[in-house]
């Protein structure tokens, strides 16, 4: 069918066509704009000090070299604990965060979605005005409702502030507002509880805004250390966000440039791997889900 | 014992606040009673000191100085400049991102690997990747300086819209960055229009290009409204704005303090506000005049 251009596909073709050719000629030198930064990420941390500052920039590293992370790990943080405690507190942080902000999103959503109540409007307009707030311009009003309800120094604060993010519902609401309600209404007509119909239809159906949320919450928490400079004092429950940006911040100048570079290599390493085992799923958005 | 029935209404309101409660709690703690102390403070003199926060109401006072000092102008006119630059952004990653969408929606190979690839800019436009990028100037295309584009936009315009606009052409990578999301809204509803659809106007033989204007944009236009305001507030919160650098770094400014930054962060707000109405009455009047075809 050389005419079906704009048809909604559900098969991954396996085999090459001529007529796919136009199409790849689009897609395909925009991929490497796509993925220049990430080449660019994993080259830079490996050149040495005097190639990061050529002019014009290169982006393949010429002269190969490990000295920028041998550099990193010779600096030592000025607390001595060991940087397995930081990775550990990092590991249960996003892992907490990450299970309840998606349980919590979810179950939202498909109320504001998907069922009637008094309210539903007014709180779907409150969560798109709050998206629009400046999250830094609350860290000192939020500092204080930490500290009242007695979290300062304690590890669950790592934890709730990045429960109810206002970006996770948004996504989540959209992909759920595609769900057509006469499947809901069917499961209900076979005596379905609102419960069941969250669990074995909605969460099922979402899996490609699951996947979505999961990498994007995945990297704000993973990467943030804000929470372990404002909120903690005692470096035992601090995160290795937090450990990364002291070992960069303390050296200045050139030698620096490249620690950061390995440093951010590091960091961002674990963003793509959680991108990889994910990508799969949400590019899959709603194709096997049986709907339309 | 008579069993009490709950009317149907109140049973349904019952039920979906309990699906709602957990999250409307924790976003009352830590996003709503934040924004309306930063509301107070806004219009108050705090001050950090060692035994904690003194805040003393101070009416207009914070808002007055933006209008009036140095620190104020500068955050206006990054504020000014990000209007501009949002004007020409929003339209051409939105514009991006449909066609981008439509052609991973089309049998090719390796299809699975390009939408891969054109999501990926997902985990880099975030984070400490992105901010290295542009500190290093890798994130801008130097081609467009060496063949005087940008001097031609200086010679074209009126300087205070020469900036914004140099700023969006030589920043077009990064923009092209920002549109992982949106293209992924735009496959999940490219995919929920029936094939059928697309036969039967086949059938009354309707041509590639009619088809793609009479059913794949009026389908897609519901999303274009959702895909503008998510892209509003990515740019908007991203941390390398200028704005925001402003009011970070007015936080714990001496001469400034916490009070003027919660000040220029409400002004910033009510902006984007402003910016979001304008969007949202542009597509409204866009999607009812698709409708009504």
């Amino acid at each position: 069918m050389a005419r079906s251009k704009f048809l909604g596909t559900k098969i991954n073709p396996s085999r090459f066509h001529k007529s796919q050719i136009k199409y790849l000629l689009i897609l395909s030198p925009l991929v490497a704009f796509m993925a220049l930064p990430l080449i660019y990420i994993f080259n830079v941390a490996f050149k040495p000090l005097e190639e990061l500052f050529f002019y014009p920039p290169t982006f393949i590293v010429q002269r190969f070299t490990m000295s920028n992370f041998v550099r990193l790990f010779s600096v030592t943080g000025a607390s001595g604990i060991p940087m397995s405690r930081y990775l550990f507190n990092s590991i249960i942080v996003t892992v907490l965060v990450l299970f309840f902000s998606v349980l919590i999103s979810t179950m939202a959503g498909y109320a504001l979605s998907k069922l009637n109540f008094k309210g539903k409007k007014l709180m779907n307009e409150i969560n798109t005005v709050a998206l629009m707030f400046v999250g830094i311009a609350v860290m000192i009003p939020r500092y204080l409702i930490v500290e009242k309800l007695g979290l300062i120094d304690n590890f669950f604060v790592h934890v709730l502030p990045y429960l109810a993010i206002p970006v996770g519902l948004f996504l989540v609401k959209q992909f759920i507002d595609q769900i057509p309600d006469e499947l809901l209404d069917a499961a209900r007509i076979d005596g379905a509880r609102e419960l069941q119909i969250y669990t074995k239809i909605i969460l099922p159906l979402i899996r490609p805004a699951i996947a979505t949320i999961v990498i994007l919450s995945f990297q704000s928490v993973w990467n943030s250390a804000d929470t372990s400079t404002v909120y903690i004092n005692n470096d035992n429950l601090k995160t290795f966000a937090f450990y990364m940006n002291t070992l960069t911040s303390g050296t200045n100048g050139v030698a620096g440039q490249g620690m950061a570079a390995a440093a951010s290599l590091i960091m961002f390493v674990p963003n793509f791997v959680i991108f990889l085992v994910m990508q799969s799923k949400v590019m899959d958005t709603m194709a096997h889900s049986g709907i339309k | 014992m008579r069993k009490k029935v709950l009317k149907r209404k109140t049973r349904e309101t019952l039920v979906a606040w309990s699906f709602m409660s957990i999250w409307a709690i924790g976003f009352l703690m830590f996003t709503m009673i934040p924004i309306f102390t930063s509301l107070y403070y806004s219009l108050s003199d705090v001050v950090l000191s060692g035994e904690g926060i003194v805040v003393t109401f101070s009416g207009f006072d914070n808002y007055v100085q933006i209008f009036s000092s140095a620190e104020g102008f500068n955050f206006l006119r990054s504020v000014l400049d990000f209007s501009i630059e949002i004007l020409f952004k929003v339209p051409i990653i939105t514009v991006f991102a449909i066609i981008i969408a439509v052609l991973l929606n089309q049998k090719i190979k390796a299809r699975g690997f390009f939408r891969a690839i054109y999501f990926l800019p997902v985990i880099i436009a975030s984070g400490p990747v992105i901010s290295q990028l542009i500190n290093q100037g890798a994130a801008t295309i130097p081609v467009i300086e060496e063949l005087g584009f940008i001097n031609f936009i200086n010679e074209t315009f009126t300087e205070g819209l020469a900036r914004p606009i140099g700023n969006v052409f030589s920043e077009l990578i990064v923009i092209l960055w920002f549109s992982g999301v949106q293209i992924l809204l735009f496959i999940a509803a490219l995919q929920k229009i029936d094939t059928a659809t697309y036969e039967a106007a086949m059938i009354d033989g309707a041509g590639v290009w009619e088809s793609f204007w009479k059913i794949t944009i009026p389908s897609l236009s519901n999303m274009v409204l959702v895909s503008v305001v998510f892209t509003i507030i990515n740019l908007a919160t991203f941390s390398e704005n200028e704005a925001i650098q402003h009011i970070k770094t007015n936080m714990f400014a001496l001469e400034t303090g916490f009070g003027f930054s919660s000040a220029i962060a409400w002004l910033y707000f009510l902006v984007l506000a402003v910016i979001l109405a304008v969007f949202f009455l542009l597509f409204k009047g866009f999607s009812k005049d698709r409708g009504r075809r």
